[in-house]
């Protein structure tokens, strides 16, 4: 493993059934480093994402990260992992509805056994830096879209993971909204020394990323920056 | 047609989880409907039963009418009750009562098949020597108010001086009716069945606000399936007219078939509930069915509520499109539930004092503001939850009962309605405390004034004659004047002021067990016409019967708010996987473990139900600690606590079965947008 390499993927082969969505892919992630993975519909760059971040296991290959193999943990390591060591960001749906706003980004530290009040105290300061003082107690059926995803930025960030995994997260956006948390999410991951694996299939949001890597018929085609590993 | 054909391919197209949400609602429906028939039969039953007893409550015949005298009165055997009627036809070819093929000749015996297999069984000088000998006819069911009642029907001659309109009595009670001349045996209903009725309606009224506020809760279940397509249906251009037809119709076939199900559950649980013992016994399988038209009713009513409910549900979708789409703070509670509770609440003993149907109306005005102020309090108990939460499975807990504080209610008001009667009922012991300890062991007779003398001596000698070791003495009118110097065995004694037609004999026996009192009881029968020997643990019996029943009766009714809550508390917990099944996902996704999601939904069900149920039914044992004199219901104790126990488990075992469908949603965790 190279120095500064945070996650590491290798001939990751994933089947279901007899589609194979991927064919023996392999992706390296540098510590603060963003990387894009594009590709159509179908061309398994979800499942590669979700391989790298221990929620599928892979049929084949190995995933690493920071020199620990995750692809061999048990459901409940990998689930701490998950909860202890990444952040997640969806194109929507991902915060409670009945939890206010500062509340949904106090959860993921609450469930790593922090008390309720300093959780809660650690979550209001990402409230005033990601423009969204004043709505902490704010329910996410009374945020904008780019509200939000921003709210939903400081939960993947509150607990200091190492990588951030993005899927689709400007998708239900607007191309300016989108733009703007883009802007936040990158700077925000990378201000907080976290690496960033998006997938998009939008060439504007790549543009974000430090490194891109196309995926087609579960194999990467490209890669344009260190991250890009062909098998 | 063409609504229907698309409700009906939006059901079958919903693929499995939409299924499962119709599934849901068809169960919840049919759980509704089987406890809604158990609610009206239980009317219809003892409707029944006060019917087939009306022949012994007789009708005094107006002017020359009259074709036969007849009279009633309680006798004991053991701790149970006989009704024993006595029959004097003035002339032949009279129409016999229910059950009896003829009216019984002078000397003829006529007994429930539960007294005549009695009779049988104990020795004679216990039970049967107190009927006149022969042979002993049966008689039927219609003139039985259950199969296992204690019935005798007596024929006497019209000159009987069993038969006579008595002298005024001591202390009549009011089981006793004195012969009476009869026009027919039509009778009329007694006051106990009355009585009964009454308490049928009001266990009634608990029941059915409960489950339809679950039944209104389950229609609502398939709108959250279909409101975001139907919120997209509206977006591509159907009317506010077609979107409500469509919810209506899918409701309605789903629960239609659900309240098919229902008369099909309650149907085979007929056999089981005749076994619920009321007044001393089962019922006949035939009085629990509510009959064609009432069971049509039903069947029609449920899927029309349940429609005219999935409308309501859906009036966000139809005013807006976009309705559905966005989930806001909802709007606080407003106290004036707890005002408008209150005031209903006291003005209830007002408006009670009026009648029966006042008081009637008053309960269920009393029921639904309760209900109005149950959300009120749970959404209180969610923001104290929130506020004292530490953990993220209390905090999710609490902030989903401030959410949405009318679902943890439908689960847990019928507990909290029933909980505290069955707390204030339950412990309570109809042989001590509130009814003080009797003594059985002492049997007074009424006698004619004049006759004292000599039916003492023949009590004293009869007693004596069955081996029956006691002391026989006299009374005056009014309570009882025992001079306790008066011990000779041999001699009766007599006091009082000597001017009353009747005095009180009383025979002290000197053992009081069961069957030495009946064979006392025996020997004292036919001593003084048209009456019996009773002690005053006899006079308590029925009071103690009463209060053994209502308490059967609320136990019954906590059972079924049980069984609305554990049904409930499943649904609930199954809509609540299915509403946010790609948040539950997600949030897996992101590595919280399976038991927090878990923990998070059984204390939502289970820290209203402790709070209003649990609570109730402790404030209902506190309320009635006082009267209850230190004599607990051992019994009355157990049942209860096994009913609480067992209601508690089959809430947390509702909610564990939905644990699967949490961890089948959440397996998948690619985002949904569907």
């Amino acid at each position: 493993m190279s120095e500064g390499v945070v996650l590491e993927g290798r001939a990751l082969v994933k089947r279901f059934g007899p589609a194979t969505a991927l064919a023996g892919v392999g992706l390296r992630v540098q510590r603060g480093e963003s990387v894009a993975i594009m590709g159509p519909s179908g061309s398994g760059k979800s499942t590669l994402l979700h391989c790298l971040a221990g929620i599928m296991k892979p049929d084949e290959g190995e995933v690493t990260l920071l020199g620990q193999r995750v692809d061999t943990m048990r459901e409940r390591e990998r689930s701490a992992l998950r909860r202890t060591k990444f952040g997640f960001l969806f194109q929507f749906g991902q915060l409670l509805p009945e939890l206010p706003a500062v509340e949904n980004v106090a959860l993921p530290l609450m469930l790593g056994g922090v008390p309720r009040g300093v959780a809660v105290n650690q979550a209001m300061a990402w409230f005033g830096p990601l423009g969204l003082a004043g709505m902490e107690s704010r329910r996410p059926g009374e945020l904008s879209g780019g509200q939000a995803q921003r709210v939903a930025i400081a939960r993947a960030l509150v607990t200091g993971p190492a990588v951030v995994f993005a899927d689709e997260p400007t998708g239900a956006l607007d191309q300016a909204t989108g733009q703007a948390t883009m802007d936040l999410l990158v700077e925000a991951t990378r201000g907080n020394g976290a690496s960033l694996v998006l997938v998009t299939h939008d060439r504007e949001v790549a543009r974000w990323c430090d490194g891109l890597v196309e995926v087609r018929d579960g194999l990467v085609v490209s890669g344009t920056a260190t991250a890009g590993v062909p098998r | 047609m063409n609504t229907l054909r698309l409700s009906w391919r939006l059901l079958r197209g919903g693929g499995a989880r939409g299924l499962v949400g119709a599934g849901l609602t068809l169960a919840a429906v049919a759980v509704s409907t089987a406890l809604l028939l158990f609610a009206v039969g239980m009317n219809v039953a003892f409707e029944a039963r006060a019917d087939r007893e009306a022949w012994r409550n007789p009708v005094a015949a107006q002017g020359t009418a009259a074709v036969a005298v007849q009279s009633a009165r309680p006798e004991y055997v053991g701790e149970r009750i006989i009704s024993l009627v006595e029959i004097a036809a003035l002339r032949p070819g009279v129409a016999p009562p229910p059950g009896l093929a003829r009216v019984p000749a002078p000397g003829e015996v006529w007994m429930s098949p539960a007294l005549a297999a009695l009779a049988r069984e104990l020795p004679r000088d216990e039970l049967s020597g107190r009927f006149p000998a022969g042979p002993v006819r049966i008689i039927g069911d219609a003139g039985l108010v259950h199969r296992d009642e204690l019935v005798a029907v007596v024929g006497r001659a019209a000159d009987d001086p069993a038969m006579v309109p008595p002298a005024p009595s001591l202390d009549r009670p009011l089981n006793m009716i004195p012969p009476t001349p009869v026009a027919g045996f039509a009778g009329e209903h007694g006051e106990l069945a009355s009585g009964y009725r009454i308490l049928a309606l009001i266990a009634t009224v608990l029941v059915v606000v409960p489950l339809l506020v679950f039944g209104g809760a389950a229609a609502r279940l398939t709108v959250a399936r279909r409101d975001q397509r139907l919120a997209a249906l509206r977006l591509v251009g159907a009317t506010p007219g077609q979107v409500v037809a469509m919810t209506v119709a899918e409701a309605v076939v789903v629960a239609g078939a659900g309240a098919l199900a229902g008369l099909v559950v309650y149907a085979a649980a007929v056999p089981l509930l005749a076994h619920i013992p009321i007044g001393g016994g089962g019922w006949f399988a035939g009085d629990l069915w509510p009959g064609v038209l009432l069971v049509a009713g039903v069947l029609l009513a449920v899927p029309l509520l349940v429609g005219l409910s999935a409308a309501a549900g859906l009036r966000q979708v139809v005013v807006s499109p976009l309705g559905v789409a966005r989930r806001q703070t909802p709007p606080g509670m407003r106290a004036i539930r707890l005002v408008v509770t209150l005031a209903v609440l006291a003005a209830a003993p007002v408006v009670g004092g009026i009648g029966y149907g006042a008081f009637v109306i008053m309960l269920g005005l009393g029921f639904l503001s309760i209900n109005l102020a149950g959300p009120w309090v749970v959404g209180l108990i969610g923001r104290i939850t929130t506020a004292t939460a530490r953990g993220p499975a209390r905090l999710l807990a609490g902030r989903r009962l401030v959410d949405d504080p009318r679902a943890a209610w439908r689960t847990v008001s019928g507990v909290a309605l029933t909980g505290f009667v069955a707390g204030f009922l339950g412990l309570l012991s109809p042989s001590g405390g509130l009814m003080g300890v009797r003594p059985a062991g002492e049997l007074r007779l009424e006698v004619p004034a004049r006759e004292v003398a000599a039916v003492a001596k023949a009590a004293d000698a009869r007693l004596a004659t069955a081996g029956v070791p006691a002391t026989v003495v006299v009374s005056g009118p009014g309570k009882d004047q025992v001079d306790p110097r008066e011990k000779s065995p041999a001699k009766a004694s007599e006091k009082g002021t000597g001017k009353a037609a009747a005095r009180l004999l009383t025979a002290k026996l000197e053992r009081d067990d069961p069957a030495t009192v009946d064979r006392a009881r025996t020997a004292l029968a036919g001593l003084s016409p048209g009456h019996s020997a009773t002690s005053p643990a006899d006079d308590g019996r029925e009071g103690g019967m009463l209060l053994n029943d209502v308490r059967t009766g609320t136990i019954v009714v906590l059972t079924v708010s049980f069984l609305v809550a554990v049904a409930s508390a499943g649904i609930t917990a199954a809509s609540s996987i299915l509403d946010r099944r790609q948040t539950y996902a997600l949030l897996r996704l992101a590595g919280t473990p399976l038991s927090v999601l878990d923990r998070a939904r059984r204390a939502e069900t289970l820290i209203p139900l402790t709070v209003m149920g649990g609570g109730s039914v402790l404030a209902g044992v506190v309320c009635g600690l006082p009267i209850m004199a230190g004599a607990v219901s051992v019994t009355g104790a157990v049942v209860l606590v096994g009913c609480v126990v067992l209601g508690f488990a089959g809430v947390i075992g509702a909610g564990a079965l939905t644990r699967p469908l949490l961890r089948s949603v959440t397996a998948n965790p690619a985002p949904r947008p569907d």
